[in-house]
């Protein structure tokens, strides 16, 4: 594994709990500099991928690299992390203060200025001697992502992170995950089910089913497989390119398998298309406007209507 | 490790428990002298020695009191799923079960010394020092027997409190953490014994040879063999065989644990 590039990567990872499979030879890789937004059902595995990833439990085969370590080596890689893995855990009978408190003392980070500054950092600085225990789930979710942010993580390993936040809260949050993605190059793994607010913020995507990995895709590879089309099906699809090319001077089209073509102008006045294919004798079988959104996508590639 | 348990005794200072339980524990030594203070103004007189002589028939207080420290730093670690971030930073599960421990075991060790410099200072303070009686122990003596007794019990103590620790973290849950240490430490040795005498030959013999190195059979023996440096020898090896069964035991399973 390339230092300067990859940042986590799994091979043929697999998890399994008697004889539930929760990971299946996953192959993963989370490139420096990433915002890899993790997507999948309940069930499919992220947690469990995330968990391992952490050092909360151990892989039943495969193997995973951290920072280039692997094996038990991995451990020290841990402390370059920052991680907020399923409900934000602290202790009840403690403020928001002198929780953060505990742990800064417990990792050995200088300065007692770290702990106010992320506080500030996540709007939990006015909390005041309001015990965890006390706290909203919101409040919570903020605290765990303090905690993640409090050592400057170099990887951050988040699993649902906006769960409970309010709109201004979710909005804050994506704007501190852009902020150290772009600034202190940040690489982040992230899950979420709220897929809208994923597509804001990842840079990259992991599809998972049933402890597999389905597919990982750019977001620009994504986005130019969900960008809005016209589907043309006709008899002779060389025949339509070269009308389409030449009536409607375009080359924004692809041919695809079974006589398909993909158009992607004419798409605010479709008839000119199919006006310009029966003009040159090219019989138009079907014609449809298709585009997808991440959530579209991914039910498509899970193969049903399913919910996420 | 010096991270770690600085970060533990933040924690203990941060937690009214802590101070709670203390102050329970201070009040009933407080009632306790009392009662020889008020027994002293209606009949015949305790002194001091008379008094703090009794410390010797409380030794399993000290293995109760193992319960209390142990949950105090052990802090529902499972119940509140708190583990995961320490696990997920990088620190080495045998660094963070270690840290525990040895929190524990101060926290002990200062209760120890609070509770009982508490309880013989209320002591000197309520009662005289001296009884014309010969039924009491003179107070130069009894201090010598109650400092012996400590000695034996301090090693045994902090074995129980490494029994204690490897429950914990072997089994989630306070509570029934707490059933399995009362079943090892006040309840297996009754069952060895039992099985000893039914048991018959050589491994009925060793097995009756077994029951007298249990924390609390060793601690009563102390009673009857005040001044033996042998048991006080004896006591101290027992106790880190304690500590290093338990601990290699309870670090073998918590490495292979699951962290939810």
């Amino acid at each position: 594994m390339n230092e300067n590039t990859a940042v986590m990567a799994t091979y043929g990872l697999q998890k399994a709990y008697g004889s539930c499979k929760a990971l299946d030879g996953v192959n993963m890789l989370v490139r420096r500099g990433d915002v890899y937004g993790l997507v999948g059902r309940n069930g499919a595995g992220k947690t469990t991928l995330m968990r391992m990833i952490t050092g909360q439990s151990e892989p039943s085969g495969g193997e995973m690299e951290l920072f280039g370590a692997s094996g038990k080596n991995m451990r020290s890689q841990r402390t370059r992390t920052g991680a907020m893995i399923e409900i934000p855990s602290f202790s009840p009978f403690l403020t928001a203060q002198e929780n953060l408190e505990y742990y800064r003392l417990q990792r050995g980070i200088p300065g007692r200025h770290v702990v106010d500054e992320v506080l500030e950092q996540v709007d939990l600085a006015n909390t005041g001697k309001k015990k965890f225990k006390s706290f909203s789930l919101g409040m919570k979710q903020r605290l765990g992502l303090a905690l993640a942010l409090m050592n400057h993580p170099d990887f951050l390993v988040l699993d649902e992170p906006i769960n409970g936040l309010d709109p201004e809260g979710v909005a804050e949050f994506r704007q501190i995950l852009r902020t150290l993605n772009q600034e202190r190059q940040t690489t982040i793994l992230i899950s979420s089910h709220i897929l809208s607010e994923l597509s804001n913020v990842a840079t990259r995507y992991g599809f998972m089913e049933q402890g597999r990995l389905l597919e990982e895709i750019s977001a620009e590879a994504l986005h130019d497989k969900c960008r809005t089309c016209l589907r043309l099906e006709v008899d002779d699809a060389a025949k339509a390119a070269a009308v389409l090319q030449s009536e409607l001077g375009t080359d924004k089209f692809e041919v695809l398998p079974n006589n398909v073509v993909q158009l992607y102008a004419c798409l605010d006045d479709p008839k000119q298309a199919s006006y310009a294919l029966a003009r040159n004798g090219v019989a138009l079988l079907a014609m449809e406007q298709k585009g997808a959104d991440l959530e579209a996508y991914f039910l498509d590639l899970i193969g049903g209507g399913r919910h996420v | 490790m010096f991270n770690y348990i600085r970060a533990e005794i933040y924690k203990l200072l941060h937690r009214p428990y802590t101070y709670i339980a203390l102050g329970v524990m201070m009040a009933l030594e407080a009632l306790y002298a009392s009662m020889f203070a008020f027994h002293n103004a209606h009949s015949m007189a305790t002194p001091f020695g008379g008094a703090i002589i009794t410390i010797i028939e409380m030794g399993a207080i000290g293995f109760c009191t193992c319960l209390l420290t142990g949950d105090i730093v052990f802090a529902g670690q499972y119940k509140n799923s708190t583990l995961k971030n320490e696990v997920s930073f990088g620190l080495s599960r045998t660094q963070i079960y270690l840290g525990k421990f040895l929190a524990q075991t101060l926290l002990s060790i200062v209760y120890l010394v609070v509770m009982m410099a508490f309880f013989l200072g209320l002591c000197a303070v309520c009662l005289p020092m001296e009884s014309e009686s010969a039924a009491f122990y003179a107070t130069s003596e009894a201090l010598a027997i109650v400092g012996y007794f400590l000695s034996v019990g301090l090693p045994l103590w902090i074995g129980a409190q490494a029994a204690l620790c490897m429950c914990l973290f072997l089994v989630n849950g306070e509570m029934a953490s707490s059933f399995l240490y009362v079943g090892i430490v006040f309840v297996l040795e009754s069952f060895i014994d039992l099985a000893g005498l039914l048991i018959q030959g050589p491994v009925g013999n060793a097995l009756l040879k077994a029951v007298p190195y249990f924390p609390v059979r060793m601690l009563n023996g102390a009673k009857s063999v005040v001044g033996d440096v042998s048991y006080l020898g004896r006591a101290w090896l027992v106790g880190a065989f304690w500590v290093i069964v338990c601990t290699v035991v309870g670090l073998y399973g918590f490495n292979r644990k699951e962290i939810k």
